[in-house]
């Protein structure tokens, strides 16, 4: 990706910049525009940061671990910078978590055309129909093991967009609180909710609105009553300012439901 | 260059003009008791029926066999305007109302059929009956009024607290502002305008087969519960969702559409929900490509197919198909007199139409409840990502989403001007979400609408505008479409859809995917 350097102002800074990019291993954590980088399959998407082009993801469908940003709006992006190959022309960070910022942002509408220098030699799922099953699903043939039998106290976190509340990500966990809470049985249920906060790598300190880990505890406090969780419940919030460290901040987001039997 | 075939059959509107005031082949007034069922008739609706409209002929098939229509619930008129419910799910219609059919009653009856009833066939009931403009948007667009009570309320009847404020910005109607029946009037309503849905193939439309849980899956949200079972339902009923079964919407229309005083008894209801789970209504002869049931063509098409197929079943696959059709239509033979070629050539066309469906890529952007599920925006795929459903083209679950029918800027009018010859027929609200919660991702905190949609059940900023998918069959015998009635035409829909999503299609292409609509 590096490629050669053309002797120019020009070039002698944008090598300088590809040659500033973060070593393999680095943690990195940005906020910027999601760009999108069509293909003759299907797209993928980037982000700059500091000069570096990132690869973020592909389009693949919902069963994707890591799932596309958005256009119109900033994306959050944490993530371990990796030693692959570059995928479309950025630099793969893997792991990588990827929140899409609440507030819409016009600047953030950059779609690049496909270009035959860039291919994508792994796809999961082309552009149209399935081949019958998703993209990520596990083979059919393995039946999962069920889940075992919960005992004693459980403890549950459950994680959130970036200012968000329940979304698309959450119906599977839900359902799974109220099995383990139907199989222990839960008698009281304790649910926290945490106003993250990030530490990115250019130092600033990112904080979700006051008032979301209230937000968050009552709604899933509600979600789980109405879906017929009978237990004594306790809700509570709290900030979770103590804990951006730059290191997986994602997971102070989150609600964390502790079910007593 | 590549040549386009315009491929049209007797009174398919290619151009589109004119045709809300045409008649079907033989649905005049003079055969009106043939395909007319009013409330009260005494007769019998066979196991297999064909009406015909102006892309050939529609079927019903009645899996249990012929009803005597005397005395049965769906058919007899309970409340006190003389309307049943067979009033607005017409079987010649696919179990829905056509702006054509609606017209020819209206001249044939004076204006006096109960579908003309002030509570809801007139764009408000203060209006003075039998002018023609206080019916102008059922006889214009085939919009009956849907009065929602402002706030919202649960299933419980307790008042929702909504993240958005409503103010009505224009009121053609005068029914949002009237001291009654308005926003701030004494029944606190809102009305908006919508079609009535097909009351066929429900099997499919009520299937808990795929994506049904206590969660929405697209939300998160709490899903409606069947109050008989205490279990999620799929929500893919009505336009917003807001009844969960068949039978509480029975009793719902019943008491807002019939003006039925007493609840339905649970015999009646349970004989309204069986005789709708029974019909399956799909188009069985195309004048262009000739009889769609036949047993060795497509296995999608055709109203058996839908007596027979499976629900509950995801198509957009290349396993299951949503409307399959083995290719049985592709490179058929050229030989053959005038009539056998003109009729291959038009199934090749249906076949093309499948395919632009099924596989043209395109553009989904900043579509409420489709870019926001972790697809991305914009995502890359089909028409057939959203119309999904196995047979019917609804989506599987929860299938409410914001395709721009009803929110600005897509549903914009043409801009009012002095030579303007027409006004905005509905009326304009202006949503105002709140500043302290996230706004919609698409439309930010101030959204105009034509109808919240979803959101004036959820109360959720996110859900405005936002319009169950509909069904696609029996699509040639039901004009007006989308809820709003706004595309007249098959190729309005589709021209709709293009300018959407800046989809480009040839002209080749939405002539194919027109025929290809027609056929389902």
């Amino acid at each position: 990706m590096r490629g050669v350097c053309l002797i120019s102002t020009l070039a002698v800074l944008a090598c300088s910049a590809l040659d500033a990019a973060p070593p393999p291993g680095e943690r990195i954590s940005f906020v910027s525009c999601p760009i999108v980088r069509d293909t003759r399959s299907v797209p993928c998407w980037l982000a700059e940061y500091e000069g570096d082009t990132y690869y973020l993801t592909i389009q693949s469908d919902v069963s994707a671990e890591v799932q596309p940003p958005m256009l119109g709006h900033q994306v959050l992006v944490e993530g371990v910078v990796s030693d692959a190959a570059p995928i479309c022309g950025g630099i793969v960070l893997e792991p990588v978590r990827l929140s899409v910022m609440p507030e819409i942002d016009a600047n953030c509408n950059t779609m690049l055309p496909a270009d035959e220098r860039y291919t994508i030699d792994f796809n999961p799922r082309p552009p149209g129909p399935s081949a019958g099953r998703l993209a990520f699903a596990p083979d059919p043939s393995a039946r999962p093991a069920p889940p075992p039998r919960p005992q004693g106290t459980q403890t549950i976190d459950i994680y959130f967009d970036f200012d968000k509340g329940v979304s698309f990500r959450h119906p599977g966990e839900l359902s799974s609180i109220l099995r383990i809470a139907r199989e222990l049985p839960a008698r009281h249920v304790r649910i926290t909710g945490v106003r993250g906060a990030h530490r990115l790598s250019n130092g600033t300190l990112l904080k979700e609105s006051a008032g979301v880990g209230e937000r968050r505890a009552n709604e899933i406090a509600g979600l789980l009553r109405g879906a017929g969780l009978d237990a004594e419940a306790e809700i509570d919030w709290i900030d979770g300012d103590g804990e951006a460290d730059g290191v997986d901040d994602w997971k102070s987001r989150r609600v964390t439901v502790v079910l007593t039997p | 260059m590549r040549s386009i075939k315009l491929i049209c059959v007797p009174l398919l509107a290619c151009a589109g003009a004119g045709l809300l005031s045409a008649q079907s082949p033989s649905r005049t007034a003079e055969t009106l008791k043939e395909w007319w069922w009013a409330p009260g008739d005494d007769r019998v609706l066979p196991a297999y029926v064909e009406y015909r409209n102006e892309f050939g002929r529609l079927g019903i098939v009645n899996t249990d066999g012929p009803i005597e229509t005397d005395g049965h619930p769906f058919f007899e008129p309970l409340g006190s305007n003389g309307r049943a419910c067979v009033s607005c799910h017409q079987p010649a219609d696919g179990m829905s109302l056509s702006v054509d059919s609606i017209q020819q009653i209206w001249h044939a009856s004076g204006g006096k059929d109960p579908i003309f009833a002030a509570v809801d066939g007139m764009n408000c009931p203060n209006l003075p009956p039998g002018d023609p403009e206080s019916h102008s948007l059922l006889l214009r667009r085939g919009l009956f009024r849907i009065p929602l009570p402002w706030p919202p309320v649960d299933a419980d009847g307790n008042e929702i607290t909504p993240e958005f404020t409503l103010e009505v910005v224009r009121d053609p109607t005068g029914c949002n502002t009237d001291p009654v029946y308005g926003v701030n009037g004494e029944r606190r309503e809102v009305s908006v305008y919508r079609r009535p849905r097909p009351a066929a193939n429900l099997r499919y439309v009520t299937s808990s087969g795929f994506g049904v849980s206590p969660f929405i899956g697209k939300t998160g949200a709490l899903a409606a519960v069947d109050p008989d079972t205490g279990r999620p339902v799929n929500m893919n009923m009505m336009s917003d969702a807001r009844e969960p079964t068949l039978k509480t919407q029975a009793q719902s229309a019943a008491h807002g559409h019939l003006e039925v005083t007493q609840p339905l008894t649970v015999e009646q209801l349970d004989k309204i929900r069986d005789f709708e789970m029974q019909l399956y209504a799909a188009q069985a002869f195309s004048y262009g490509a000739g009889p769609l049931d036949e047993p060795d063509g497509p296995s999608g098409l055709g109203p058996t197919a839908m007596a027979t197929g499976n629900d509950g079943v995801l198509g957009n696959n290349t396993t299951r198909f949503v409307i399959p059709m083995e290719e049985k239509w592709a490179n058929l033979p050229k030989d053959g007199d005038d009539a056998e070629r003109a009729r291959n050539e038009f199934r090749e066309s249906v076949q093309r139409g499948h395919d632009v469906f099924f596989f043209r890529t395109f553009w989904i952007k900043d579509a409420m409840h489709i870019n926001t599920v972790g697809l991305g925006n914009p995502i890359k795929r089909t028409c057939a990502t959203c119309h999904g459903m196995h047979m019917t083209g609804m989506d599987t679950a929860n299938g409410w989403m914001d395709l721009g029918t009803t929110n600005h800027p897509w549903a914009l009018e043409p801009p009012e001007s002095p030579w303007a010859e027409t006004l905005p027929e509905l009326p304009l609200f202006k949503i105002t979400c709140s500043a302290d919660l996230p706004p919609h991702p698409f439309l930010g905190r101030e959204i105009y609408t034509q109808d919240p949609g979803r959101a004036l059940i959820s109360g959720k900023c996110e859900d405005v505008g936002a319009i169950v998918i509909q069904q696609f069959r029996g699509l040639a015998a039901r004009a007006p479409y989308f809820s709003n009635g706004s595309a007249a035409t098959l190729r309005e829909l589709v021209d709709f859809y293009d300018r959407r999503f800046n989809i480009r299609f040839t002209e080749q292409e939405r002539v194919d995917l027109v025929n290809f609509l027609s056929v389902l």
